[in-house]
């Protein structure tokens, strides 16, 4: 009995005694718990994607698709369709480097951040200003959107008539929103923006757990601040900069759906279409491609699921624990 | 695990079977009316926030239907800016009301290969003696409009549009009296009217003088610029070049439309167009709300635009804003080579409606549709209470009232075509022409008089080819007219010693994705059904 209650590390002792009926037994009321969540996980998550087959039928969405045949060439149709569609490639070009921008400049914005904030010698300051830099990520996209239009138009812009005024030439704009090259930059900057805020948390949380002896230590030994980030603060957020590294490279094919919709506008239409508004147009506003788009999407998942698994790989080969 | 899998497979499938439509036969229906009480679901558009199914038309047309024919109606509201998508979505998730209208053909096209859609061919024949007042309405040509020739399918009713005018030029007429010009009459002129905006803004708007808009349009260049695209064309294309050409309903892909297009981007590179029309999208108000501010000089637009919306209408706002003598008026100044003003109309037919494979009550749905076709219905519906929505003239005119958008009488639909399905225009038998110019009630009827002839005027009707569908119009609608609409607004922005570059590889790129192939094929199939043979 005692060998169950306090379980020891080694596995294999224990192995033929404790099966998982003897974990029922014992625990039914957790997994009673657990039964309502795994519920909604099957219901919402898993049958679905049972419907996963029309990427590889005919396009019906009328039918059941076990019922519908299967698409021209080995139910490939789709796939094949998507990567000759030029309007594909681009959404997936755009994705990859939108993703990349933001993942290269959005990333470590909030460690930074943090960074900063956790050498803010007055609290009262401090918690000021981390609540500041928290509010802009409650705001929706489409909030932030109609923002930066009031602020970044080219001629009504507040912006830009400031700009107007004090250079003195009424042509001289800086078009945030009406070249593809600014509009980038409007994009990755309003990300930032929005979310390296909210980002800190999870590093501020991380710091907490440092321990103050390390610091101290590091004073003895003649550390000043920037040693003292550089060799304590830093190697002490590094696993869980890998945990969000990981599970942001899953997502390089992923793509947000309302931030590029509502930011975007029909002169930068080449670098902001992403491969949800290609979905979007082409499935459910009014294209009615269904198995097209639920092609494009199982193609990115699958590539999602590739980076996710081979971040985690790398992780752990560079000594982290990575998330698996 | 492989059971488990199969299980839930099985479940998923039982699950999905559920629901079959059935076939109502018609053996309840006695002397012209259902001996038990049917019901059916009817679509509803919506604008604004207004409640159309609790409106006073709503009870009128339920009341009828019940009393009549023993039906019930039960109306299943939708917003009518993203009628096609809504509808596409409702389609797919089979719950779509049992009777619908849409603009998009192509989108009812796309689920009847599906299966998704009923062909009203037999039913039609059946039950054509109980339909009197659809097939007057409508017409013989109408009905069949899209009845594939080789099929002999027929997935949609064509609904009639009863007033075809469509794009006009507005300027404001209180600006040009002051700056001493008289009404433009050719593009020479109207240029010369949009300089003269630009270079006056400080005598026609003092402060605001840096708020200067000449000539506005929106992100919809095709449609917001379709009668200087039009006045490009040549005047001698055929109908058949129109139609291998027209898929696109602005016209833009027609001989000529790339020189219109480099007006305006000489236009826009002057300072003489609005210069962040391209960053607000369709639905937004800072367009319109410029034109009620009167910051703006000219622009084309629906032929009665700025009348629309009683006392919220441009026009009405204007006044109220700027002065009593500010007004938009329609002129006629883009000629085309033949020296006509020419417009091209629409044709007889408007909205599309189909019965989704779901409807299981299609004798009482095409009932129905003939009720909402019949005479005194459309009177009703369109001219509401005496009183409330209209007074009558000496001459018998119904003349509209504005009513507040709060109030249940309020429609919020010109001429209610939201609940008129069957008939977009006023209607109103041998009253319709005294009172046309009394709809749009406090605007002054002799200007929209002048905004109807102007738009009629050198109108010409695409003629219509009976020919079986096209399969490469598919599904593709909305995906080329987004990219048509991103490509103008890039052009028209460009520089102009970029316009070129940017407006042929627009173009290239939108044959590419599908424009070609719609074309090819309107060629090849009218070849086939007229002998005309296409040259590029």
């Amino acid at each position: 009995m005692s060998q169950v209650t306090q379980p020891s590390l080694s596995r294999e002792t224990h192995r033929p005694k404790t099966n998982w009926k003897t974990y029922l037994k014992r625990y039914w009321t957790l997994y009673l718990l657990l039964a309502l969540p795994i519920a909604f996980f099957v219901v919402f998550r898993y049958i679905p994607m049972a419907y996963i087959l029309m990427a590889f039928k005919k396009n019906n969405i009328i039918q059941p698709p076990w019922f519908v045949p299967w698409a021209k060439n080995n139910g490939f149709e789709w796939f094949i369709k998507a990567f000759k569609d030029k309007l594909f490639l681009r959404s997936l070009e755009n994705t990859i480097k939108l993703n990349l921008l933001d993942l290269v400049c959005g990333f470590p914005a909030p460690i930074l951040m943090a960074l900063v904030l956790n050498e803010l010698a007055f609290k009262r300051f401090k918690r000021f200003t981390q609540t500041v830099l928290y509010l802009p990520h409650f705001l929706s996209w489409i909030i932030i959107s109609s923002l930066a239009l009031r602020l970044l138009a080219d001629n009504d812009g507040l912006i830009n008539i400031l700009y107007k005024q004090m250079s003195g030439n009424n042509d001289a704009v800086i078009p945030f929103l009406s070249n593809p090259d600014w509009w980038v930059g409007t994009y990755i900057g309003l990300g930032i923006w929005k979310e390296a805020g909210w980002g800190t948390i999870i590093y501020l949380a991380a710091l907490t757990s440092i321990s103050p002896e390390l610091y101290e230590a590091a004073a003895v030994d003649g550390a000043g601040r920037f040693r003292r980030i550089w060799h304590v603060t830093l190697p002490g957020l590094r696993p869980t900069i890998v945990v969000l590294l990981i599970m942001r490279l899953g997502y390089i094919l992923g793509s947000e759906f309302d931030r590029p919709l509502a930011l975007s506008n029909k002169l930068v239409t080449d670098v902001s279409t992403v491969i949800s508004i290609y979905v979007y147009q082409k499935g459910i506003n009014g294209g009615g491609q269904f198995s097209l788009t639920t092609a494009v999407g199982l193609f990115q998942s699958v590539v999602g699921v590739l980076f996710l698994f081979g971040a985690n790989f790398l992780a752990k080969r560079f000594g982290e624990r990575g998330i698996m | 695990m492989k059971r488990i899998l199969a299980l839930v497979l099985a479940l998923a499938m039982l699950a999905t079977l559920g629901i079959t439509s059935a076939f109502a036969a018609d053996d309840g229906f006695v002397d012209g009316k259902f001996t038990e009480t049917r019901h059916i679901t009817v679509r509803l558009f919506q604008r604004g926030d207004n409640v159309p199914e609790t409106s006073p038309f709503a009870d009128y047309i339920r009341n009828g239907m019940l009393e009549k024919y023993n039906v019930e109606v039960e109306f299943a509201v939708g917003g009518r800016w993203t009628e096609p998508e809504d509808l596409g979505n409702l389609l797919a998730a089979q719950s779509a009301p049992d009777i619908c209208y849409t603009y998009s053909y192509s989108t009812i096209l796309n689920y009847a290969d599906m299966g998704g859609i009923i062909d009203l061919a037999p039913y039609i024949e059946e039950y054509k003696g109980l339909l009197p007042n659809l097939f007057s309405l409508l017409g013989e040509e109408n009905v069949y409009w899209d009845k594939d020739p080789e099929t002999g399918k027929l997935w949609a009713l064509e609904t009639r549009l009863v007033n075809n005018a469509r794009i006009n030029t507005f300027i404001r007429k209180d600006w040009l009296d002051k700056l001493g010009m008289a009404l433009p009459t050719t593009k020479a002129e109207f240029e010369a009217c949009l300089i003269a905006f630009r270079d006056n803004a400080e005598l026609l708007l003092g402060e605001d003088a840096n708020k200067m808009v000449p000539y506005s349009t929106s992100q919809d260049i095709g449609w917001r610029n379709n009668i200087l695209t039009v006045s490009f064309v040549p005047d001698d294309i055929t109908d058949e070049e129109l139609y291998i050409r027209g898929f696109d309903d602005r016209q833009q892909f027609l001989p000529g439309a790339k020189e219109a297009m480099r007006l305006l981007n000489k236009w826009y590179n002057e300072g003489l167009v609005w210069k962040d029309f391209a960053l607000y999208g369709s639905g937004d108000t800072t367009e319109d709300d410029n034109l009620k501010a009167g910051f703006v000089g000219a622009f084309q637009h629906n032929y009665d635009y700025p009348y629309r919306n009683g006392d919220d209408s441009i026009s009405a706002n204007l006044k109220r804003n700027v002065g009593e003598d500010a007004e938009f008026v329609a002129v006629d100044c883009f000629e085309n080579d033949a020296g006509v003003y020419r417009k091209y109309l629409g044709s007889t037919v408007d909205r599309k409606v189909c019965f989704p494979s779901t409807n299981d009550e299609i004798l009482a749905s095409l009932l129905y549709l003939d009720f909402i076709s019949s005479p005194d219905t459309i009177l009703a519906l369109q001219t509401g209470t005496e009183g409330i929505n209209h007074e009558r003239a000496e001459n018998g005119a119904y003349i509209m009232k504005a009513v507040d958008s709060a109030d249940p009488n309020y429609q919020a639909s010109l001429n209610n075509i939201d609940f008129t399905m069957t008939c977009n225009g006023q209607y109103l038998g041998e009253y319709t022409e005294v009172s046309f110019a009394y709809g749009y009630s406090p605007v002054d009827p002799a200007v929209v008089q002048n905004a109807y002839v102007v738009a009629m005027n050198g109108g010409r009707v695409p003629a219509h080819f009976i020919l079986p569908a096209i399969e490469a119009e598919v599904g593709i609608g909305t995906t080329l007219s987004d990219e048509r609409d991103s490509f103008l607004n890039k052009a028209v922005t460009a520089p102009v010693e970029e316009f070129d570059a940017v407006y042929d590889a627009g173009v290239e790129n939108y044959m590419a994705i599908g424009g070609q192939a719609i074309m090819d094929e309107r060629a090849e199939k009218i070849q086939a059904a007229t002998g005309y043979v296409f040259e590029k």
